[in-house]
């Protein structure tokens, strides 16, 4: 029995079908990879041949998502009829700093687990507060009531089998400065960390260090590589940053960009890591490729030093 | 000579295809208004899309907030269009599907309202004659998240004629006409839809006339522009090889046929309607405004672009 089981969080855009019954006939049509994209049938069939068991919805795939399949429940079904389970889903704690947006914010937390537990996941990776630009540099006082906030929902959540993971990202309100403080202002009952390899380390997190000094409240990684380190203040404080103007990519498969995988693999041995690990594959243009790109470089590089 | 636009509704924004990550990106759209004016076109339209500011995705062009974000003002967009070889933005389109989320009728017609205000005044400030409006979001998808729908169906349509009357009421100070598309997918039919324009009884509300969309809701594109006439301010040229809509019109997404996956909408000249009588009908009913080309699901937007021309060319070596 492996210690890691690996899914994907998902960066499909609207998948429209959820199953092509016609495929030739689809593909014929115009001749065309649409047909290969189309449905969800073939998509989850996609990752689970490449061993992905599991797959991290994202809130933004729900709107279409609902109406396609009936319900939660109904996608679980479905997804598990192909060897696929629901792990669980992100979550953006928008305005979490603002203390006039408390019962809001944690009314939001507590449907979103509520949805993850229709879905039958255990994880709800958890983005705090808004971006920097607009917010930053937050006081302490929002830095705390940031906490304060997660907390709460960490709580509801952990009643009901989820674990929140905190994930950063490089341009959010919590930033460089105010990263560890917040980390260490929550619950660590009810408040868990999901590191997102390249996120944390182009917000300038050194990712060994990181994992070795929170390792006891990690719930979960998102696992993707990065070449850009610790980058300026005056981007990751900057205008939407996350989509570059000319096309600049901040996030790799694991090995085509420069971080520690195999070192990061060392310690999860060393601290015995058991659970998930969720690939991501944003900014590819090819999340299939990147798909089986990443794999074949687990299953070679990382595999053999802990599985 | 008469006006053809492009409708950036060709570019695939939400749905999975491979290379799709591009179009998140300021270059991307920037190199296209090039192409668009080296393929012949000098005019476009544009999808007001709220989400590109939700997620930080302001390089697509789709909202006040994106170009603001990119361009400082819409002033400044209009100059870099300009400068890219498109001269006019003929028309702004407006759907509210991506406020039928959840059970809440206040957020759906609250946002609508809020967002297709903005899109009123982008458009005024790009100089844009018209805001084509769907008048609902897709019956099914309302269906799923208010399954009593049919019940409240008289308090939809009092509150999509309060949207409506209030939009029409700022657009007329800022000198823009709204256009309301006939679909094979909403609450309203082509002709119930026609009836409610004439009854607002207002200058400044029409109708904008998808030949695409008026086929497969199963009218006669032609039959509607005759009947219609006065009333249609705007006219989207798409082409489909469907015939009826009836099986899948009133399910959660309808551009995506339950019933067997089968692209709706062909690129233009594609598919089996007959675009040029319809051009020729309108020209006799004295239609004046633009004719924008709508490539609404092609699988190769740069392909749509060269059929859109090689469709216009053919028109214009029949005129000879």
């Amino acid at each position: 029995m492996s210690n890691i089981r690996y899914a994907y969080m998902c960066h499909w855009k609207t998948v429209p079908y959820k199953t092509i019954n016609n495929f030739r006939e689809f593909y014929y049509e115009d001749k065309s990879n649409t047909a290969y994209y189309s449905d969800w049938d073939r998509l989850l069939r996609y990752q689970k041949a490449l061993g992905f068991d599991g797959i991290e919805l994202a809130p933004w795939d729900l709107a279409d998502l609902l109406p396609l399949f009936g319900s939660a429940k109904n996608f679980k079904e479905f997804a598990l009829d192909r060897g696929v389970e629901v792990v669980g889903m992100f979550h953006g704690a928008h305005a979490c700093h603002d203390a006039t947006k408390e019962d809001e914010v944690i009314a939001a937390g507590k449907e979103a687990v509520d949805i993850i537990v229709q879905l039958g996941g255990t994880q709800m990776n958890t983005c705090p507060t808004d971006n920097y630009y607009g917010i930053g540099p937050l006081s302490r006082e929002e830095v705390q009531q940031c906490a304060k906030a997660i907390d709460q929902i960490g709580r509801y959540a952990t009643d009901n089998g989820v674990k929140v993971g905190l994930h950063n990202e490089f341009f959010c309100g919590i930033n460089r400065e105010n990263h560890r403080e917040f980390i260490d202002s929550t619950n660590p009952d009810f408040v868990h960390y999901c590191i997102d390899t390249a996120q944390i380390s182009i917000l300038g997190e050194d990712l060994l260090e990181f994992y070795d000094t929170y390792h006891s409240r990690i719930s979960g990684f998102h696992l993707k590589d990065t070449a850009d380190l610790a980058v300026d203040d005056s981007i990751r404080y900057s205008q939407d940053p996350e989509i570059r103007d000319d096309g600049h990519r901040w996030f790799w498969e694991p090995g085509e960009g420069v971080l520690d995988f195999e070192g990061l693999y060392r310690l999860l041995k060393k601290h015995n890591y058991q659970g998930w690990i969720n690939l991501e594959t944003d900014g590819s243009p090819d999340y299939l490729a990147s798909m089986a790109l990443s794999k074949y470089y687990i299953d070679s590089k990382l595999k053999p030093i802990y599985d | 000579m008469k006006d053809f636009s492009i409708n950036l509704d060709m570019v695939n924004r939400h749905y999975q295809e491979p290379n799709r990550n591009r179009y998140e990106s300021k270059y991307f759209w920037e190199e296209l208004y090039s192409l668009i004016a080296a393929a012949g076109f000098n005019g476009i339209q544009l999808p007001y899309e709220p989400i590109w500011q939700f997620g930080g995705r302001s390089g697509v062009p789709m909202n006040t907030y994106c170009l603001q974000t990119k361009y400082q003002s819409a002033t400044k967009y209009k100059q870099f269009l300009r400068d890219a070889g498109i001269d006019q933005v003929s028309a702004i389109h407006f759907d509210a599907n991506l406020f039928a989320r959840n059970d809440q009728i206040g957020f759906l017609f609250g946002a609508t309202g809020h967002f297709a205000s903005q899109a009123v005044d982008l458009a005024s400030e790009l100089e844009c004659p018209v805001l084509a409006l769907s008048p609902s979001p897709y019956y099914g998808r309302l269906l799923h998240y208010y399954p009593d729908l049919e019940g409240r169906r008289s308090e939809f349509l009092e509150k999509t004629d309060e949207v409506i009357l209030n939009l029409a009421d700022q657009a007329n100070i800022k000198g823009v006409t709204l256009a309301l598309r006939a679909e094979y997918w909403g609450l309203y039919n082509p002709r119930t839809l026609a009836s409610r324009v004439s009854s607002y009884n207002r200058s400044n509300i029409g109708l904008c006339l998808n030949t695409a969309h008026v086929h497969l809701a199963g009218e006669s594109p032609n039959a509607y522009a005759d009947a219609n006439a006065k009333y249609i301010k705007h006219v989207e040229l798409s082409d489909t090889q469907l015939a009826s809509t009836q099986e899948f019109s009133k399910s959660a997404n309808p551009a995506f046929p339950n019933t067997a996956a089968t692209q709706v909408f062909r690129d233009v000249g594609t598919g089996q309607l007959n675009l040029k009588e319809i051009i020729n009908n309108l020209a006799q009913k004295k239609y004046e405004g633009c004719f924008s080309l709508s490539n609404h699901q092609t699988r190769d937007h740069n392909r749509a672009l060269l059929r859109s021309r090689r469709f216009v060319n053919q028109l214009r070596v029949q005129e000879k």
